[in-house]
C-alpha cells in the first residue's frame, strides 16, 4: 500500500513503537518532561496536552518575534531554534534552544512585549500552549504558576549574571539599574 | 408644514370624488334602513287586517329587496372607507417620514430612535383605523338618527319626545368622564414612548449591558415602564368601560318608557298595535348608530391625542431647502470664505465664534486643536450638516445658509469621524452618495452611476482592494452560478495547484485521492466528497443502508464501531466533566449536547464486545467514529491498518455510487467544484493543516499573487462588491468603514472635501496611502479640510487652523506656526512628549 497511508498527521519524530498511540499521550510525555509541569495533577496535565498544539516551522521561520505581544509558550520538540536580540542593524545571537527545552514561559501568566526573537535554525518542530488555556486550568493550581515562576527566574538570572559578569564596573555604574 | 395641519385637514382634503360617492351610497343606504320598517307597519296594518294575500307577499318581497340593497350597501361603504384611511394614512406616514428627515441634526441628537420609530408605526396605525371611518361613520349614524327621530315623530310626536328625552342626559355625562380617559391616554403615550427608548438604548448598548452585566438594571428601567403602563391602561379600561355601561344603561330605560305610554295609549285606543311595533323597531334601531356615534366619539378622542402628540413631537423647521427652484445645482468650485462665523446653541454656549478664514481652490487645510477645541464642528458647518447664526460662510460666493442641500451635496464629499454603513452590499454603500444625487436628477442634468472601473479606481486609491478580493474568495457560490464562472475557477485551481502545491505541501491537506486525509473525517475519507442529498449528509451517513452495505462489504464496519468506543471512552474521561466550558468542547467529536448522551453510553457498555452492542447504540459510535479527524481528536488514534482499510473502502465506495447514484456526490475529483465551499476553499482544495501556523497567510497570499491581471480577479471583485456588510456595517472592521466612506465620497468627484478625522481607525500604512492620495492626485483639484487627529500627517498642508474654545487663535503654514512657538508648538512638542 502506498506509504502516504499509514504516515504520522503532525511534525515531530515518532517512534516505531509510538505509531499507533494517539497525539495526546505522546504530547503528555513531553509536558511532563517540563519541570513546570511534572508535579501537576495528570488529569489537569492531560487536559492541558489535549489543548496544546504541534507546531512545525521552516529554518528561518520566526517563532517569537522580537516586539509582538506574547501569549504563548512553546517545547522543542525536535529541531533547534535560536534566541536572538534584534537591533536596527544587526541582529546577536544570544542562545539555542534544543529538543526538551521549553521557552516563553512567563507568557502564560502575563502580557508583555518579546524582549527578543527566537528563530528555527533546522526544521523545528514545537508544541505550543496559550495563556487563556493555561489560566483556564491551572489558575487553582499555584503549585504549577509558582515552579513556572521558579523556572524562568532562574534562567533569567543566569543570564543576567552572565550578562553583568561581561560589563566593566564603569558600565555597570552607567546603568542605574 | 406637515406639523400644522389638522388631523380632520389630511381627510377632508384628499379623495374627493371617492368621498362623494362614499356620501351618496350612505344616504342612500339610510333610506333603506328606513324603508323596511314602513313595510312592517303596512304588513301589520294593510296586509294582515284586510286580510290581502297579494299585499302581503308584495310588501316582504320590498322588505326583503330593501334589507339586501342595504347589506351589500354596508358592505361596499365599510371596504370604502378603510381604502380611504389606508390611503390617507400611507400619506401622513410618509410625509411625516420626509419631513423627520430633513430635521436638523441638533433634533436627532436629543431624539431616541425608539421614539421616532413608535411614533411612525405603531401610534399612526390607530389613527388609519380611526381616518376611514371619519366621515362616513359620523355622517351615516347622524342622517340615520335624524331619519328615525323623524320617523318616530312622525308615528306618534308624544311617544318621541319622551324616548328621546335619555340622551340629553348622556351628553351631559359621558365627555366628562372622557376627558378623564383622555389626559390618562397622553400620560399613556409618553410612558409608550419611554418604554421604547429604554428598549432601544438597550439593544444599541447591549456591549457595555454584557459586559456590565447589566441585565437586571435594564431590566428593573423598564419593569418600572411597562409597571405603570400597566396601572395607566387599567384606569383607562375602567373610564372606558364606564362610559359604555352609562351608556347602555340609558338606551335599555328607553323601553321602559315605551311599554308604559305606549302601551297605555294602545290600551285606550289611542295608538294602533302596527303603529307601535314600528316604534318600538324604530327605537331599537336608535341603538346602533347612538353606539357607533358613542365609539366614534372614543375613537376620535384617542385619536386626536395620539395625533397632537406626534406633531408636537416634530414641530421642528429644516434647516435647509433640499432642492433649487427652478434651476440646476450650482456647480462650485473650492473656494470657502469664512467671515466672522459664529455658531451658538440653545444654552447660549458659543461653538463657533468670530472664525474667519479664506481657503483657495485646490488648496488644503488642516484644522486642529485640543477635544471640545470646535474643529469637528467648524468642519461640520462647512458641510452644512450644522446651520451657523453670526457671520457669513461663503462657498464660490455664495452664502451657505441659502444654498439648498442638492448644491452642496453635488460638490462636497464629506467622511464623518464615525461613518455609517447601511445595511446591505458594500456596492450600495460605495454609490450611497452618488446615488442620493441621482434620486433627484429629475432629467436635465446627466448624471451616469460610476462606471465599474471608476469605482474599482476609487476602491484602489483608499486601499480596499484586498479586502474586496478577500470577501469575494470567501463566497459560497450557489449551483445556479454561470457554469463558465465555476470552470474558471477549477482551470484557476489546477494552475495555483501545479505552481504552489508542492511549496504549499508542508501547510495544506490537499484533496489527494491517493492519500488518507488525516486533516477531514473518517466519512470524509470514506466518500471523499460532498454529498448532494439529504440521505447522504454526513450527519444521517451512519444510517444510510447503501452506506451501510458498502462499509460492511469492505469489513470496515466493526473497526469502525470499536474505534467510536474507545473516542467516546476517550472523550468523555476528559471533557466529560467540562460540559459547560465552550472552551475545552470546541475539540471535542462529541458535539456538547450529546456529551451526555454518550457519558451514559461509555458507563453502560464499558468492557463490552462490539458484537453485544444494541442497534441504537452500535450507529451512536458508528456516527462518532465516522467524525473522527486524527489531527483534531487527539485523544484516540487509529488502530493499525484502520486508514489504509478506509483508504480502500473509498475506492469500492466512489465506484457504486458512480455507477448506481452518480447525482448523489460531487467527488473530490480535480475537475469538481465544490458549491459547499467557498471559492478560496476550492482553489486550495484541501484543508490546512492544524501545525502549520500561519498557513492560511500565506495561501491568500499565494492566491492573489497569481490572480493579478487574470480575467478571474475581476469577477471575484465583482462578488466581493457584493459582500453584505450586515446591520450598521458590523462585519466590516472600523478600517474597512473609513475606506469606504472615504471612497464613497471620492465618488462624487467633490471639488470640496471634508474629512473630519476620517482615518482615526486606519493603520499607519493605510493612513499613510490616503495622505499620498491628498497629497498627490487631490492637490490643486478639490479643496481638502481636514480635522486632524494626528500632527504628523500635516506638514504638507497649505495652512492649519489652530482652534481653541471655538476660535482660530493661530492661522498658517506648519513651518511659520512652529517658528511662532505658540500653541501649535505646544501642541507639537506636547504630542512628541507623550509619544515618548
Amino acid at each position: 500500500m502506498n506509504p502516504s497511508i499509514e504516515s504520522h498527521t503532525t511534525c515531530g519524530p515518532v517512534a516505531e513503537k509510538e505509531k499507533h498511540r494517539c497525539e495526546l499521550d505522546a504530547n503528555l510525555e513531553l509536558l511532563r518532561r517540563v519541570p513546570a509541569f511534572a508535579g501537576a495533577p495528570l488529569d489537569r496535565l492531560r487536559l492541558f496536552a489535549f489543548m496544546s498544539k504541534r507546531q512545525r516551522f521552516s529554518p528561518g521561520a520566526f517563532i517569537i518575534r522580537q516586539g509582538d505581544s506574547a501569549h504563548t509558550a512553546y517545547m522543542v520538540i525536535s529541531g533547534t531554534a535560536q534566541v536572538i536580540k534584534e537591533f536596527k542593524t544587526l541582529s546577536v545571537l544570544l542562545n539555542e534552544f534544543n529538543e526538551g527545552d521549553f521557552f516563553g514561559g512567563l507568557a502564560l501568566l502575563t502580557d508583555f512585549k518579546r524582549p527578543f526573537s527566537v528563530r528555527a535554525l533546522t526544521d523545528v518542530c514545537c508544541l505550543s500552549v496559550d495563556r487563556e488555556t493555561f489560566m483556564r486550568i491551572f489558575s487553582q493550581s499555584p503549585e504549577v504558576i509558582l515552579q513556572i515562576v521558579d523556572s524562568m527566574m532562574k534562567r533569567h538570572s543566569t543570564m543576567f549574571d552572565k550578562f553583568l559578569e561581561k560589563l566593566s564596573p564603569e558600565c555597570i555604574a552607567n546603568l542605574k539599574l | 408644514m406637515i406639523f400644522d395641519r389638522s388631523l380632520f385637514d389630511w381627510v377632508l382634503k384628499s379623495h374627493r370624488w371617492q368621498q362623494l360617492v362614499l356620501f351618496l351610497m350612505i344616504v342612500l343606504m339610510v333610506f333603506l334602513r328606513i324603508f323596511p320598517l314602513e313595510m312592517q307597519k303596512r304588513v301589520i296594518n294593510i296586509a294582515i287586517q284586510l286580510k290581502q294575500l297579494d299585499t302581503l307577499y308584495v310588501y316582504c318581497a320590498l322588505y326583503l329587496g330593501a334589507v339586501v340593497v342595504a347589506g351589500v350597501l354596508k358592505f361596499v361603504v365599510n371596504a370604502l372607507q378603510a381604502y380611504i384611511g389606508q390611503k390617507v394614512l400611507l400619506k401622513i406616514r410618509n410625509q411625516l417620514y420626509e419631513h423627520i428627515l430633513l430635521l436638523p441634526l441638533p433634533f436627532f441628537r436629543k431624539t431616541p430612535p425608539g421614539m421616532v420609530i413608535s411614533s411612525l408605526t405603531s401610534e399612526l396605525s390607530v389613527i388609519g383605523d380611526f381616518l376611514g371611518g371619519a366621515i362616513a361613520v359620523p355622517l351615516i349614524n347622524v342622517l340615520t338618527l335624524v331619519t328615525f327621530a323623524g320617523y318616530m315623530f312622525h308615528l306618534n310626536p308624544l311617544l318621541a319626545v319622551l324616548s328621546m328625552s335619555i340622551y340629553p342626559l348622556e351628553i351631559a355625562i359621558i365627555p366628562a368622564l372622557q376627558k378623564r380617559l383622555n389626559r390618562l391616554n397622553f400620560e399613556r403615550i409618553d410612558t409608550v414612548r419611554s418604554m421604547s427608548n429604554v428598549i432601544g438604548e438597550a439593544v444599541s448598548g447591549m456591549q457595555e449591558v454584557h459586559a456590565n452585566a447589566g441585565y437586571s438594571l435594564e431590566n428593573r428601567k423598564f419593569g418600572g415602564f411597562s409597571e405603570t403602563l400597566f396601572h395607566l391602561r387599567n384606569r383607562m379600561n375602567i373610564l372606558k368601560n364606564g362610559i359604555k355601561f352609562v351608556n347602555s344603561f340609558f338606551q335599555s330605560l328607553g323601553p321602559f318608557l315605551l311599554f308604559l305610554v305606549g302601551g297605555w295609549l294602545s290600551i285606550k285606543g289611542r295608538l294602533d298595535l302596527g303603529a307601535l311595533v314600528a316604534f318600538l323597531s324604530a327605537y331599537e334601531k336608535l341603538y346602533d348608530p347612538w353606539r357607533e356615534l358613542m365609539d366614534y366619539y372614543q375613537d376620535y378622542q384617542d385619536s386626536q391625542v395620539r395625533y397632537k402628540r406626534i406633531m408636537e413631537y416634530f414641530h421642528e423647521r429644516p434647516e435647509f431647502a433640499v432642492e433649487p427652484v427652478g434651476r440646476d445645482p450650482y456647480p462650485l468650485d473650492g473656494r470657502i470664505e469664512m467671515q466672522n462665523l459664529s455658531f451658538t446653541v440653545d444654552n447660549g454656549i458659543r461653538l463657533l465664534d468670530q472664525v474667519s478664514m479664506k481657503i483657495d481652490p485646490g488648496s488644503q487645510v488642516a484644522l486642529v486643536g485640543l477635544s471640545g477645541s470646535g474643529k469637528s464642528t467648524l468642519a461640520m458647518v462647512i458641510g452644512q450638516i450644522y446651520s451657523y447664526n453670526g457671520g457669513r460662510v461663503l462657498v464660490d460666493g455664495k452664502e451657505l445658509r441659502t444654498l439648498t442641500k442638492m448644491d452642496v451635496v453635488s460638490n462636497m464629499g464629506y467622511v464623518a469621524q464615525q461613518p455609517f454603513i447601511f445595511d446591505g452590499s458594500l456596492l450600495d454603500n460605495l454609490v450611497y452618495a452618488c446615488d442620493s444625487i441621482r434620486e433627484y436628477d429629475r432629467g436635465g442634468r446627466e448624471c451616469a452611476p460610476p462606471s465599474p472601473s471608476q469605482v474599482l479606481q476609487a476602491i484602489s486609491m483608499v486601499g480596499l482592494s484586498d479586502d474586496i478580493l478577500r470577501f469575494g474568495l470567501n463566497t459560497v457560490l450557489s449551483p445556479a452560478h454561470p457554469i463558465g464562472a465555476v470552470e474558471e475557477i477549477v482551470r484557476f485551481r489546477n494552475r495555483f495547484h501545479s505552481k504552489w502545491g508542492a511549496a504549499l505541501a508542508d501547510s495544506v491537506e490537499f484533496f489527494d485521492y491517493r492519500r488518507y486525509l488525516y486533516h477531514s473525517s473518517v466519512a470524509v475519507n470514506v466518500t471523499f466528497g460532498t454529498p448532494n442529498r439529504d440521505e447522504y449528509k454526513y450527519h444521517v451517513l451512519h444510517q444510510n443502508p447503501k452506506f451501510q452495505e458498502i462499509v460492511e462489504e469492505s469489513g470496515l464496519m466493526r473497526p469502525l464501531v470499536v474505534l467510536g468506543q474507545d473516542l467516546a471512552a476517550q472523550t468523555v474521561i476528559l471533557l466529560g466533566d467540562l460540559i459547560e466550558d465552550p472552551f475545552f468542547v470546541r475539540q471535542s467529536p462529541i458535539p456538547p449536547n450529546r456529551l451526555d448522551h454518550y457519558r451514559d453510553l461509555v458507563e453502560r457498555t464499558a468492557g463490552m464486545n462490539a458484537d453485544d452492542l444494541e442497534r441504537a447504540d452500535w450507529d451512536s459510535f458508528l456516527l462518532l467514529a465516522l467524525r473522527f479527524t486524527p489531527a483534531v481528536h487527539t485523544m484516540a488514534a487509529f488502530p493499525e491498518g484502520l486508514p489504509s482499510l478506509i483508504f480502500r473502502t473509498r475506492f469500492h465506495f466512489i465506484e457504486r455510487i458512480t455507477k448506481e447514484e452518480p447525482e448523489a456526490f460531487t467527488f473530490y475529483r480535480d475537475n469538481n467544484y465544490l458549491f459547499n465551499e467557498t471559492i478560496l476553499g476550492n482553489i486550495l482544495f484541501g484543508k490546512l493543516k492544524s501545525d502549520a501556523p500561519h498557513a492560511m497567510e500565506e495561501v491568500q497570499q499565494r492566491v492573489a499573487e497569481l490572480l493579478d491581471g487574470e480575467s478571474l480577479h475581476a469577477s471575484l471583485m465583482g462578488l466581493g462588491m457584493e459582500f453584505q456588510v450586515g446591520s450598521k456595517g458590523d462585519r466590516l472592521s472600523g478600517g474597512q468603514k473609513q475606506k469606504i466612506a472615504i471612497a464613497r465620497a471620492l465618488l462624487k468627484n467633490p471639488s470640496i472635501l471634508i474629512l473630519d478625522e476620517a482615518t482615526a481607525s486606519l493603520d499607519n500604512a493605510s493612513q499613510a496611502r490616503i495622505q499620498h492620495l491628498i497629497d498627490s492626485d487631490l492637490k490643486g483639484k478639490c479643496t481638502v479640510i481636514s480635522v486632524a487627529h494626528r500632527l504628523s500627517t500635516i506638514e504638507s498642508y497649505d495652512q492649519i487652523a489652530v482652534m481653541r474654545a471655538g476660535k482660530v487663535i493661530e492661522l498658517g503654514a506648519y513651518d511659520e506656526l512652529l517658528a511662532r512657538k505658540g500653541l501649535f508648538y505646544e501642541l507639537i512638542n506636547g504630542t512628541k512628549e507623550a509619544a515618548l
